[in-house]
């Protein structure tokens, strides 16, 4: 029998005057995949950057491993295993790839990188390059390979495959199926067709509500979600 | 890099700076190496962590002031003094420090400018019964000359000087090489990114800011010593923008820019001021050419093209 992960309860967010989500309910069970869907603007990101500390909500709950997350500073959010992967791949430019993962290893006390590379072997050819000189897939190779250090419990990862090749959407489509089994993943996407193959949960944002919950492998499809942007 | 090289590239610049006391006067070789390590605080900062200090005067003053306060009423061990200096130096920056580093880098740079401003006036009027006001604390006959190296003496001072500006830049090598060291690095670029992996922002400006005002303060009990005089003159508001001005033109951030920076700085004012009444302009003037070509400073710029030049000589 499947736990709960995470739980979001009542959860509204607003930057200053101006209301961002309004009463969001999510469940997060043990080692599912979970998609939010949406257009632009509708608050995926803000309801990750909530749940990793990054904003205060002004009302509601966020519950994981017992603890009430509102309120905890980001770097507290982070030291319990929930780690967050933003959307725009800014990686430290001025550290190499190795100063990079040492970042991760230092903050988690996980210096085994071989599930790093055993998921990106590329970055083991790149240890010693400036971050700065990666291309995208490979940043977003090393946010996440940053990210799993220590085994996180929950990975929150903000459109991994925006702007990405084909061959890297491929390639993170297998590692997010993989990470699957020992965390639980919380994906903000807009790439439908990835999100349908993987997510065992979907969530469709509008406006700063959920409009759908679609918990069923079989109505987890493209044209379903679609209905809901 | 293997533990000689790391030695040796650091005992290099050193060897060179010893070199000063051969072909230049003694008074010029011993504020070289005291404005490197005065500025060295400045440059860490301002150029690995992101925070701008128009108040290093304030803790210049902080470590002098305290080892003047020893030596007119305590005792005369110059060592003690020294360290002294030191202590009270890493007290004020814990104390205050999690007041200041709490804000932006433009805030930030004010908040320790009225510090200055402050200690300046408390030293010159509010506790002028203490301090003797603008005429400042006299101990230069009360030192007590040390065996060994006998800090009474210029010569030997200049010495010991350059082996704890030698210990600070191991210290400060140590610290770009190591974890924190990226820390501080990530945390200028993004702070937001470090906070992602589970640091604490907070902490690491924290802790920066108290190793380098405590190098700010040892450079003030240094200074106390070497002049056996102390005056409200050392935090003067005017004098503020000076560990900046050096740091960026050594090279902010860079390991030896404060020491090329100090050479620079402490040249240009010794030969020009001869020459000219209002040499500052040329300091001003070569800041907004540094600037202008890419704000690297004169190591900055040069430090790349050296590596270079030594990796092609290298077989």
């Amino acid at each position: 029998m499947s736990s709960a992960a995470l739980t979001v309860k009542e959860l509204h967010v607003a930057y200053g005057e101006s209301k961002a989500l309004f009463g969001i309910d999510m469940n997060t069970q043990v080692g599912e995949i979970v998609a939010c869907v949406g257009r632009n603007g509708a608050g995926k990101t803000t309801l990750l950057r909530t749940i990793a500390g990054f904003l205060k909500p002004t009302s509601g709950s966020i519950i994981a491993d017992s603890t009430n997350l509102v309120g905890l500073k980001a770097f507290a959010v982070a030291g319990m295993g929930i780690k967050y992967v933003p959307q725009d791949k800014k990686v430290f430019s001025q550290l190499t790839v190795k100063e990079n993962l040492e970042l991760g290893s230092y903050a988690s006390g996980d210096y085994n990188w071989t599930p790093v590379t055993d998921y990106f072997p590329k970055l083991k050819l790149l240890m010693d390059r400036k971050a700065g000189h990666l291309s995208g897939g490979e940043r977003q190779m090393l946010m996440i390979g940053r990210a799993i250090l220590g085994a996180p419990k929950i990975l929150l990862v903000d459109e991994p495959t925006e702007g990405l090749a084909p061959s890297v959407v491929g390639q993170l489509k297998e590692v997010f199926q993989d990470l699957a089994k020992k965390c639980t993943l919380v994906i903000v996407e807009q790439n439908l067709p990835l999100v349908c193959a993987i997510a065992d949960r979907v969530y469709a944002l509008n406006n700063g509500k959920i409009v759908a919950e679609l918990d069923d492998r079989s109505s987890i499809k493209p044209e379903i979600c679609e209905q809901y942007l | 890099m293997s533990a000689v090289r790391w030695w040796a590239s650091l005992a290099l610049p050193f060897a060179l700076l010893a070199l000063l006391r051969v072909f230049l006067p003694l008074p010029f070789a011993i504020e070289v190496v005291l404005v490197s390590i005065y500025t060295i605080g400045c440059s860490f900062l301002f150029g690995r962590v992101g925070l701008i200090s128009f108040g290093q005067p304030a803790y210049l003053a902080v470590g002098a002031y305290a080892a003047a306060f020893y030596f007119t009423d305590f005792g005369s061990n110059p060592y003690i003094g020294i360290l002294i200096g030191c202590a009270a130096g890493a007290v004020a920056s814990l104390l205050i420090g999690p007041i200041f580093v709490r804000l932006r880098s433009d805030y930030f740079a004010l908040v320790n400018l009225a510090l200055a401003v402050i200690i300046y006036f408390l030293m010159q009027k509010a506790l002028a019964p203490l301090t003797n006001g603008d005429n400042g604390m006299w101990f230069l006959t009360s030192l007590e000359p040390t065996p060994l190296l006998d800090l009474t003496r210029p010569d030997h001072f200049f010495v010991f000087a350059l082996l704890v500006g030698f210990l600070v830049w191991a210290f400060y090598k140590y610290l770009d090489g190591s974890i924190y060291g990226a820390c501080c690095l990530g945390t200028k670029i993004n702070e937001d990114k470090l906070t992602f992996l589970g640091y604490d922002n907070f902490s690491i400006r924290l802790m920066a800011f108290v190793i380098a005002n405590t190098t700010t303060a040892l450079a003030g009990a240094l200074y106390a010593v070497y002049l056996g005089f102390v005056s409200p003159e050392i935090t003067s508001p005017t004098r503020a923008v000076d560990p900046v001005v050096v740091a960026i033109l050594g090279g902010a951030g860079t390991l030896f820019g404060p020491i090329v920076g100090a050479v620079a700085y402490t040249g240009m004012k010794d030969v020009l001021s001869r020459i000219f009444g209002n040499w500052e302009l040329f300091i001003g003037f070569l800041l907004v050419v540094i600037m202008l070509s890419g704000e690297q400073g004169i190591w900055g710029t040069l430090e790349p093209q050296l590596k270079k030049l030594i990796m092609r000589k290298l077989p």
